[in-house]
């Protein structure tokens, strides 16, 4: 488990009540742009590159703990909960949540309005959904190694905000 | 986007292969003299008559093809269509580990690929081996498993888990051994290799094949002469583990309907993963003289030709030129061509580019086929190409536009590049007017082309002190010009 500080890259757009957990890393880049509502990020996420989290609503838009969020994704909707999978330009619009372990496979999208549940994958084109049978023991050794190593690359290439 | 832009796209040249002669040279090489008459014959007759387009445009649409389809046969010196060549496989290999399966292996795995190939029963993506924990047994055993990178199918979900991370289809082979499925193929076969037996020692005349024409052939022949070891004396087949009865149904053969080898159909965690289908690479041969025009390289990974023969390296390429560099002499940098709108009536002037790939010059001549819906004037019917050379051969342009007023010359001159709008190196652009005197939504007009070059192999033949021979090669060629208002 990775307790350090979080790790903010500087080419970042940050707007707004942002509060961002131990250990989270977010990449150049990403924006976070708080407009409505505040944004609440859990510990130990993996924050990837261009990545848009933007809260337009008026509740906050948590997001909880251990999730990947790949390239270019998007996250509009009210919240994701824990070890979840967010692929490169996977969408969450609207006002939709994931629930935990969640895959949104690579170009794929949540319905506008829906709470998507545990274990659901996301996935193909033309897009369809399963629900995953494994019960992800897997991911965390995997997702802390990935922590521990951007904790210890990304400061020596990229300049990063002191954290308050 | 204007009409003219439009049009544009449709614009396009397809060349005909008739495959019954009609392209054939002043002396290929013939098996016999009466199927060299008869090609004579139908190359005459084809050629002299004009072509009807309306009544054969069904026919004439599986026998035309752009360019870049189309071979040649360096051997009879005719082109050779997709339909007219010999494909024989030229190799088999993985698509998705790129291994070059012998060509033995192929039929004893049944054209599949015999090691961690297969296709997600979900999702049909390519699993990948990956060692987790082991459900089975005491927990913390490590096993492999197929798992999908797409959906996240996990081959534990059908109950397959693996000792090793190589060779998975013999340990699925070992799994399904016990099976009742594989008892019952197993018994069938055995079953029918006595037939097979039995009626090849019984046929008249051994031909030592093994299809199953000549299997069926042998055992109507077999009956026929009426041995006494024939195929109805042996005893009918009896099922090894399923009763005949249609009504009962035992255990085993509910197993057997259970969809689980099914591919693609019903519930998804009864699914199996399907293993990956073996690619071929196909070499093609002129189906006249069984010479060989295509002949890519065995190896999976390379993607090169030992032996290419396309028809593009041999007859010129026809195009439309969108624009053309004006002649010096009118100033302008670029003229655009082949924008101007159809109308019924009115005269368009069409340019086409030829381009010669040989190493010779080419002579070409341009007869256009009768045509109903238009009236077309080819106004440089004959003119010769350059042989293909490098570029730096190419001084200046010979730029001779027939549009601008002729310049200080000999009218002898004249008469022979009139017509031809502009010539860079191997390229020579002419110029057709085109008159349409009704409405279509795709107006096309054959042209009847004829090209000429001296053969350059000939002259490194040493036997052979005469003069080197000459090539013909005539073809038709539609040409599609877009719609007409």
């Amino acid at each position: 488990m990775c307790n350090d500080k979080s790790l903010v890259c500087k080419n970042t757009i940050l707007e707004g009540d942002i509060r961002i957990g131990n250990g989270t890393v977010v990449h150049i880049d990403a924006s976070i742009i708080a407009k409505n509502g505040p944004i609440i990020i859990g510990t130990n996420n993996i924050i990837s590159d261009r990545v848009k989290i933007v809260n337009n609503h008026t509740t906050p838009l948590v997001i909880g703990d251990n999730n990947q969020i790949e390239t270019d994704a998007v996250i509009e909707g009210r919240g994701i909960g824990h070890k979840n999978v967010v692929q490169v330009r996977g969408k969450v619009i609207g006002t939709s949540t994931l629930g935990n372990n969640c895959v949104v496979g690579v170009m794929c999208e949540t319905d506008p309005s829906e709470n998507v549940p545990d274990n659901t994958i996301l996935f193909g084109n033309p897009q369809s959904r399963r629900t995953r049978s494994d019960n992800n023991a897997e991911y965390m050794e995997v997702h802390n190694k990935h922590l521990q190593y951007v904790h210890e690359m990304l400061p020596r290439y990229n300049a990063i905000i002191g954290a308050e | 986007m204007s009409s003219e832009l439009d049009s544009g796209s449709q614009l396009g040249v397809l060349y005909y292969c008739p495959c019954s002669g009609c392209m054939r040279t002043t002396d290929a090489p013939v098996k016999d003299s009466k199927q060299k008459r008869e090609f004579a014959e139908l190359a005459e007759e084809e050629c002299r008559a004009p072509l009807d387009i309306s009544t054969q445009k069904q026919l004439a649409v599986l026998r035309t093809w752009p360019i870049e389809k189309l071979y040649y046969c360096d051997d009879c010196s005719e082109v050779r269509c997709p339909h007219c060549v010999i494909e024989e496989p030229a190799g088999y290999h993985c698509p998705n580990c790129t291994f070059d399966v012998p060509t033995a292996s192929v039929r004893s795995e049944k054209n599949s690929c015999a090691r961690n190939c297969f296709h997600c029963p979900v999702c049909t993506h390519v699993l990948v081996v990956v060692v987790v924990e082991s459900t089975q047994g005491d927990g913390g055993q490590s096993c492999s498993v197929l798992s999908c990178a797409v959906c996240m199918w996990d081959s534990r979900e059908i109950g397959w888990e693996f000792e090793t991370s190589t060779g998975i289809s013999a340990q699925i082979e070992r799994m399904r051994a016990g099976g009742p499925a594989v008892k019952e193929y197993a018994s069938l076969l055995d079953y029918w290799r006595t037939v097979q037996r039995t009626a090849s020692a019984t046929a008249v005349g051994s031909h030592g094949l093994t299809s199953s024409a000549s299997f069926k052939h042998r055992l109507t022949s077999a009956g026929l002469h009426g041995n006494t070891t024939s195929v109805d004396s042996l005893p009918p087949y009896k099922a090894a583990c399923y009763v005949d009865s249609g009504a009962e149904l035992t255990e085993d053969f509910k197993a057997l309907e259970d969809a689980n080898i099914i591919p693609f159909n019903g519930d998804p965690r009864t699914k199996e993963p399907q293993r990956v289908r073996l690619h071929m690479k196909l070499s093609r041969r002129c189906r006249m003289c069984h010479h060989i025009l295509i002949k890519p390289e065995s190896k999976a990974h390379n993607s090169r030709f030992k032996i290419q023969l396309l028809a593009a390296n041999f007859l010129p390429t026809i195009t439309f030129p969108n624009f053309l560099p004006a002649s010096k002499a009118r100033g302008s940098l670029l003229e655009h061509l082949n924008t101007t709108p159809l109308r019924v009536g009115s005269t368009a002037p069409v340019v086409l580019r030829f381009a010669n790939p040989l190493y010779t010059e080419m002579d070409v001549s341009v007869d256009v086929g009768e045509l109903d819906a238009a009236q077309t004037d080819v106004l440089a019917p004959r003119f010769t190409l350059p042989p293909f050379a490098e570029l730096w051969e190419y001084d200046e342009d010979e730029d001779d536009s027939s549009l601008a007023s002729p310049s200080a010359s000999s009218s002898g001159r004249d008469s022979v590049k009139r017509g031809i709008i502009h010539q860079h190196g191997n390229q020579i652009a002419i110029q057709l007017d085109v008159t349409p005197r009704a409405q279509t939504q795709k107006l096309t007009i054959p042209l009847c082309i004829t090209c000429t070059h001296l053969d350059d192999m000939a002259e490194m033949d040493t036997s052979d002190t005469s003069t080197p021979r000459r090539i013909v090669n005539t073809f038709w060629a539609y040409v599609s010009l877009g719609t007409v208002n």
